[in-house]
């Protein structure tokens, strides 16, 4: 019950005029990146974090914002996915199987309220999950001494580590770049100048948003050329737009299923919106029985994807607020929007910062609502952003990146910092080295460091105080299994189709 | 091949942040781990990696053909030179400069590109400046003019 009476503090705080507003154009935002192709949830993220900084919004509404971003992101990716074939963001790949061959049978406006739909059912079972779950997580979290912390870290790396990119050593050295990069600067404990290079700008370290916008926004500019495609024109609306009774009826275990299954997903760490929409996809698919329709435009076809990509969306929230240990790129840097803040994430951030928690969370269920308000009847006019061309919106995106990074210390050595970080950034992307890992480990490097310096100060340098307790142990076990598992499973496969 | 060289590079900057990273040291220490031991850790295991990059028996990178790949670079230059020119010119005048190259590259004609730059340039100092209360610069030229 105490549950609920905080969530309903929440909702007094998520409902205040200006967050309505503030939920209101995050959807919107959120909505328009998900859609245009090229951009997705965790560069619309990134590239409106440095602007609501300087807005000077406060943290709960700063992170009202990302999130609704977020959340409408998962809902735009659909509407580029059924009408041009082309997903707007990873987490739609699946709903271009059966979305466009929808749309070209002049089904586009069920297709795109159903999925609006099912979107809504996976994002609203999921924040349910999160209310039901996450504070019980955060709970147990809260005996976790520096040694667990530290174990939990690293299984949280391993964990992405293992799952994205297609070599073990890449997505490593990813993730030790990260690391690294965090360390530059004065460190807090000793006062010693490391990897500063003389640079007065470096003193403080590398700020998180030089290192988001380089990584995400310059880069992607980068490999927008490079993947440059002519744009084909979208499918228009036809016919109806609300599906009917039939289609709800075949469709409505599917998005359950998919919606409980993609929550799953997203809580574990690693597995993100594109893996649960793949397998929710691939369930549905066995499940459908013979008459199926799957491939050529079946309901369930789109409904499956949508209701897993949001609600794995939404699941991957629970490990970053219960642990402070984000499970994906997006969420790893809403975490580091956190720290822009002064606000330590972990789990005592329940206890903590209620406000901020709570806020969130009730924000959630309103931009839920919201977004699914303004799919049904306003899809036309998202439809029209598919029209930007990208000689305005490349320049656009390239400005509104370099204002938010000046934002912040107003020199030009961040823009500069920024754009070379943006040029590695695109070198990496191109040999596939995954893009997640480095984030993530950019983000945890200093609460890794001052974690595992506080275990050993405690147990005056013995090495075996992080092995010492049974929940530091089960960790860096499943730390090991979840770096070396997914490889073994893939190598032993290979090996029997060779005997086979 | 690509990786190969990555690899290379790589072990050799790792090998030169333990050669830097061996003199932080603490004059004064309170605790048993100083402020060396996680980048040295990371750097090590950082050449590690390095070393099964080359190692390592992997599909090859593909990379843009030569066209496509100078104009990436040409791409990167200009919005490095926008990041040089941002705080000195103005933020209107260099979006405005930058956007007709770039809506070049993707596409545009060359009054769409100055059409376009110069409709950003004016257009986004307004809402971050005025509206939303954004600093932005307005260049070295404008605060000369208006003392």
């Amino acid at each position: 019950m105490e549950t609920l009476s905080l969530l309903m503090d929440g909702f007094a705080v998520a409902g205040t005029p200006e967050n309505l507003m503030i939920a209101l154009i995050g959807c919107f935002i959120g909505t328009v990146v998900g859609l245009l192709p090229g951009l997705g949830p965790i560069n619309g993220v990134a590239i409106l974090l440095p602007i609501a900084f300087a807005m000077k919004l406060p943290p709960e509404s700063a992170l009202i914002l990302l999130c609704a971003v977020y959340a409408g992101c998962e809902y735009g990716g659909r509407i580029s996915a059924i009408l041009i074939n082309v997903p707007g963001d990873a987490g739609a790949v699946m709903t271009t199987l059966d979305g466009y061959p929808m749309a070209k049978k002049g089904l586009a406006g069920p297709a795109l309220s159903m999925s609006a739909l099912a979107s809504f059912t996976g994002a609203l079972l999921a924040t349910i999950g999160i209310v039901a779950f996450a504070p019980l997580l955060a709970e147990w979290a809260i005996a976790f001494g520096p040694a667990e912390y530290f174990a939990l870290m690293v299984l949280a790396l391993s964990c992405l580590g293992g799952l994205v990119g297609d070599s073990l050593p890449k997505a490593m050295t990813a993730c030790l770049i990260g690391l690294l990069l965090s360390t530059v600067g004065i460190d807090a404990n000793s006062g010693v100048y490391r990897y500063t290079f003389d640079m007065l700008h470096l003193q403080d370290g590398i700020p998180f948003i030089v290192i988001v916008i380089g990584l995400f926004a310059v880069s992607e500019l980068m490999l927008m050329l490079q993947n440059e495609h002519t744009a084909s024109e979208p499918i228009t609306i036809t016919g109806r737009i609300l599906f009917n009774m039939k289609e709800l009826m075949l469709a409505k275990w599917t998005m359950l299923r998919s919606a409980f299954s993609g929550f799953f997903i997203g809580v574990l760490p690693g597995a993100g919106a594109t893996i649960a929409s793949a397998m929710c996809y691939a369930m549905e698919r066995r499940m459908a029985g013979k008459d199926h329709q799957f491939g050529n435009g079946d309901i369930r076809g789109v409904a499956a994807p949508e209701a897993a990509n949001n609600a794995s969306a939404n699941g991957s929230l629970v490990p970053m607020l219960t642990l402070g240990v984000p499970g994906s790129g997006t969420t790893a840097v809403m975490i580091g929007a956190l720290t822009l803040y002064n606000i330590t994430p972990g789990p005592t951030l329940f206890q903590d910062q209620p406000v901020i928690v709570w806020g969130l969370i009730a924000s959630l269920f309103i931009a839920n609502v919201m977004l699914l308000v303004l799919n049904i009847p306003l899809i036309r006019v998202f439809v029209k952003f598919l029209s930007i061309p990208n000689w305005l919106l490349v320049p656009g995106v390239a400005a509104i990146s370099l204002v938010g990074v000046y934002a912040v210390h107003g020199t030009t050595f961040d823009l500069i910092l920024g754009t070379l970080i943006g040029g590695v950034g695109y070198l990496l992307r191109v040999m596939n080295f995954p893009i997640a890992p480095f984030i993530l480990g950019f983000v945890l490097g200093d609460m890794m460091e001052q974690n595992l310096r506080r275990a050993l100060s405690i147990s005056d340098g013995d090495v075996g105080v992080l092995f010492a307790s049974p929940i530091s142990i089960g960790l860096w076990v499943a730390a090991a299994a979840m770096l070396l598992g997914p490889r073994l499973m893939r190598m032993m496969e290979q090996r029997k189709a060779v005997t086979a | 091949m690509s990786e190969r060289i990555f690899g290379g590079v790589l072990l050799l900057v790792s090998l030169a942040g333990i050669w830097i990273g061996w003199d932080l040291q603490a004059p004064m220490s309170y605790e048993p781990v100083g402020p060396r031991a996680f980048p040295l850790l990371v750097l090590f295991l950082l050449g590690l990696c390095a070393i099964a990059l080359m190692l390592e028996k992997t599909s090859e990178t593909v990379w843009a053909p030569p066209p496509v790949l100078k104009r990436i670079g040409l791409l990167f230059l200009i919005v490095l030179a926008y990041a040089l020119l941002f705080d000195k010119l103005g933020f209107t005048i260099a979006t405005a400069l930058m956007t007709v190259p770039v809506a070049r590259f993707f596409g545009g004609s060359w009054k769409q590109g100055v059409v376009g730059g110069i409709g950003l340039g004016v257009g986004m100092f307004f809402f971050f400046d005025r509206l939303l209360d954004v600093a932005l610069p307005t260049g070295l030229w404008l605060n000369g003019i208006l003392g």
